[in-house]
């Protein structure tokens, strides 16, 4: 790989040894002049220099991390290094600012950042400057494409290579959980804290992808398939070991799993057949109320107690039953059309809801006291031991969530590389050329509304007997706005997308809690923004992506374009 | 028989003002096929817009004279949701016109909840539903059994007069002739000599004036507005606007009377009440959909390059 016809700039090297020490200075400067109104800022930031050793945690100790990464990057010989370099500024100028940002409005002001009362405190403002000045010198040093590894290795080591990945992506996630805490107000920062997390992270993943390890491990991944699916499963299930094991975290990441499922059903619909389905949460309403009134909860009008498994299926069948018939309208009309019929039935459904119809859904009082799921005499909301370990209430349906999840990714997978997943990917596309081609496109249409609506379903039954409550309040137009932005921000089409996408909308809520009014308006801004800068979303689906940088040449990166011209050079 | 005729009169005021948001969609469709999710939030910012003149603007002397404070007022209102259109076609939708066709659409459903949001948390009170003042002459016109207030007479009115003169400029007008030929054939209308960028924002502009407009005379009609309002009135608009077959003119405000008469029909005779009564609308729309899909005055749809 080589440069793209760009000059190193004479200033660019130097500019990152000095953006790299000052990164190291600032984190090893106080940060806060005085203690704020809710509390000392935590890591140490309020009034500290680096005393002692060894005693740099938090955000405080990623930038020292940030700082020392870019020195090695700029002195060690590496593939890709501007783009290296410039990944991990932007790592730290997120740390700093967002930092920054929390401490002057959680009451300090600007003299929390800068001096006060005759102390003072840069730690922010270097780190903000160190920042921008990495991301300068690594721009000024010809941004490069990602760099490619041609190892290969031998079976055993290839396995080594993926569970040693797995296990550092299972400490990701977990660090990732639980990073800042629980939100609320005993824990004022947690929010702040989370975010820099995120920042940091983000920063050191792109500087990865730069560096080809993540490129090189995908395509690992890729030929060794099964025994990823595998170690990655097992992975998954190994959460409630690490420190995201209690109650608290067990019940986010099943709620979060819930809606990753919920995503990818939702993915099939608006990434693959270019559906716009702006009702999607009642399918899932759908399926809940169905699997509650036959869950024998008291409120229920339906006085049967079916197994939950029968329950679940009967949920997902009608779930499904309603999107192909909520579909069948427009097949005669442009999608656009789709996405008003969509946002129609979804705002009949909770109305109807509201209002108790047919005595189904108990109206504004919800059904209370669906029955948590029993298997073999033991209740899923207990605590489980297993030998000696305690583990805590929750990790049942963890595992039933995770496993579903799993279950619904692999008919995702299959779908896309089928016959009919082509058939949407080709509507998407041109529905006139690919009727032209052949391709009952009313059927295919029917069908995708079909399989998003049964997952939702599906997923709805869980969400029930989790939850123990089925309210209208949970399946709101809100709910699915939220859940197309989760799929939009991961990337249409994409599994891990909309996995992460799913994970991030729904866990920056929990820990944000102060900013809980703005939610929704930030969501209609990252839609916005998304479709301006990046439609293809974070983790792109390669065809996707080819398309969007082929379509909209000035929203993307030129170093992109480039990427998507030599790959089909290539291909 | 009393009950009926009131309600053929709420249902003509209902519609006359789904009309005047209905015009908005179907110029916009038919110029860029784009659905505005976000023209209902352009007519709710127009209220809004309205009650802050009222508020703050217009001296307490001349508030109580509504002949000096009903234009204030509306200009106001039209003011900024002629605004927020203006900013939100330049950099929400005018950057993706050759991008594949969802992205616009969830652009405009991130712009409607970004800008629903926005009012409700910054507006002061927003949050709750919020007083209207009666910017008009106050009371009822009574006609033997029907009773309309003089608010909902006037909406009818300006309903109906800027209708026309919307009709007749773009019939008659040199950027009407312009308006039309991009609707018909954006390049070649562009090789004529249409600037199609002036042709675009002028649309926007003229759906926001008539947004700006109803949403003033609806918080006068009713003198209660809250932030959901354009997102519930804009899906009938948007409703009035397939019915009567998109791109059309006199489709639209034909077709939002007819859904002003259904919503008030159906929320006095059909089963369920007020409460169902935006679903009669929706199963009206699926049939449309279905039996009709051009609406009642539209073209077949046409093939575009």
């Amino acid at each position: 790989m080589s440069k793209i016809a760009n000059t190193v700039k004479p200033f660019a090297r130097p500019l990152a040894i000095v953006g790299g020490v000052l990164l190291i200075v600032a984190a090893l400067l106080p940060w806060v002049t005085f203690a704020l109104n809710s509390g000392n800022y935590p890591d140490r930031a309020t009034l500290q220099y680096f005393d002692a050793p060894f005693q740099v945690t938090g955000f405080r100790w990623h930038m020292l991390l940030l700082g020392v990464l870019v020195l090695v990057a700029v002195f060690a010989p590496i593939p890709s290094k501007a783009r290296v370099i410039r990944s991990l500024g932007w790592g730290g100028l997120a740390v700093a600012l967002i930092n920054s940002i929390f401490i002057t409005t959680e009451g300090g002001g600007l003299g929390a950042i800068t001096a006060s009362d005759g102390n003072v405190a840069f730690g922010g403002i270097v780190g903000i400057v160190a920042g921008l000045a990495v991301i300068f010198a690594g721009t000024g040093l010809g941004i490069e494409l990602p760099a490619k590894w041609n190892i290969k290795l031998a079976r055993p080591w290839a396995y080594l290579v993926l569970v040693v990945t797995f296990a550092a992506v299972l400490f990701a996630v977990a660090q990732t959980l639980t990073a800042g805490g629980q939100g609320g107000p005993a824990n004022p920062y947690a929010g702040g804290l989370f975010l820099s997390f995120l920042g940091f992270a983000a920063g050191l993943l792109t500087a990865l992808n730069g560096f080809g390890l993540i490129g090189w491990i995908s395509e690992l991944s890729e030929k060794h398939r099964a025994f990823s699916v595998v170690v990655l499963l097992a992975c998954a299930l190994l959460l409630p070991f690490t420190n995201a094991g209690s109650e608290y975290w067990m019940t986010v990441a099943a709620n979060i799993g819930i809606y990753a499922a919920t995503a990818i059903g939702l993915n099939i619909v608006v990434g693959l057949a270019g559906l716009l389905d702006l009702g999607y949460v009642a399918f899932m309403g759908i399926g809940a109320v169905v699997a509650a009134n036959l869950s024998g909860a008291a409120a229920s009008k339906v006085g049967i107690d079916l197994p939950f498994p029968i329950a679940a299926i009967i949920a997902a069948i009608i779930a499904g039953i309603f999107g192909a018939v909520v579909g069948s309208p427009t097949l005669r009309v442009r999608g656009d059309y789709l996405a008003i019929v969509t946002l129609a039935f979804g705002e009949i459904f909770t109305r109807s809801a509201q209002n108790n119809i047919g005595g189904l859904t108990n109206g504004a009082n919800a059904i209370p006291g669906v029955p948590p799921l029993n298997l073999f005499g033991k209740e899923f909301n207990e605590t489980l031991s297993i030998g000696s370990v305690e583990l805590p209430a929750g990790v049942l349906y963890y595992v039933l969530i995770v496993l579903l999840v799993a279950g619904v990714m692999a008919i995702f997978a299959n779908l896309k590389f089928s016959r009919i997943g082509r058939a949407w990917i080709a509507i998407r596309e041109d529905e006139d050329a690919a009727r032209a081609m052949g391709i009952k496109t009313g059927k295919a249409k029917i069908l995708a509304f079909l399989v998003g609506a049964t997952l939702a379903g599906l997923a709805g039954a869980v969400f029930a007997h989790k939850n123990g409550t089925v309210s209208y309040e949970s399946f709101k137009f809100l709910e699915s706005v939220t859940l197309l932005a989760a799929v939009i921000l991961g990337g249409m089409g994409s599994i891990p997308g909309a996995v992460l996408g799913a994970s991030l909308l729904f866990v920056l809520p929990e820990k944000l809690r102060e900013f809980s009014d703005y939610r929704l308006m930030i969501f209609g801004l990252a839609l916005v923004l998304i479709m301006r800068f990046r439609p293809q979303g974070l983790v792109p689906d390669r065809h996707r992506r080819a398309e969007l940088a082929g379509e909209d040449v000035g929203g993307v990166p030129v170093d992109e374009v480039h990427e998507h011209d030599t790959k089909g050079a290539t291909a | 028989m009393s009950t009926l005729l009131q309600q053929l009169a709420n249902g003509v005021v209902q519609g006359a003002l789904i009309a005047l948001i209905a015009l908005g969609y179907t110029m916009v469709y038919g110029i860029i096929q784009l659905i505005n999710f976000a023209h209902g939030e352009v007519f709710m910012v127009g209220a809004y817009g309205g009650l802050a003149t009222y508020t703050w603007l217009v001296p307490d002397s001349v508030k109580d004279v509504w002949y000096v404070s009903l234009p204030l007022v509306l200009i106001g209102g039209v003011a900024v949701s002629v605004a927020v259109a203006l900013v939100m076609e330049r950099f929400a939708y005018r950057p993706l016109r050759n991008a594949p066709r969802l992205a616009p659409l969830i652009t405009a459903l991130g712009v409607s909840v970004f800008l629903q949001e926005f009012v409700r948390n910054f507006y002061p009170n927003a949050t709750a539903a919020l007083p209207f003042p009666g910017v008009f002459v106050q009371g009822q016109l009574v006609l033997g059994p029907i009773r309309v207030g003089y608010s909902g007479i006037l909406l009818i009115f300006v309903s109906v007069i800027l209708s026309v003169l919307l009709q007749t400029y773009i019939n008659r007008s040199r950027m009407g002739r312009a308006m039309r030929a991009t609707a018909q054939d954006p390049d070649t209308a562009k090789l004529m000599g249409v600037n199609p960028d002036r042709v675009i924002v002028l649309t926007f502009v003229l759906g926001a004036v008539l947004a700006g407009v109803a949403g003033v005379l609806f918080g006068t009609y009713l003198n209660n507005i809250n932030t959901d309002m354009g997102f519930q009135t804009g899906i009938f608009a948007f409703t009035a606007a397939v019915l009567g077959g998109v791109g059309s003119i006199r489709g639209a405000v034909v077709g939002a009377f007819i859904i002003g008469l259904v919503k008030s029909l159906a929320g006095q005779y059909m089963p369920g009440g007020t409460q169902y009564d935006y679903v009669w609308i929706f199963v009206m729309l699926i049939l449309v959909l279905v039996f009709r899909p051009q609406g009642l005055f539209g073209e077949p749809e046409r093939v575009r390059a």
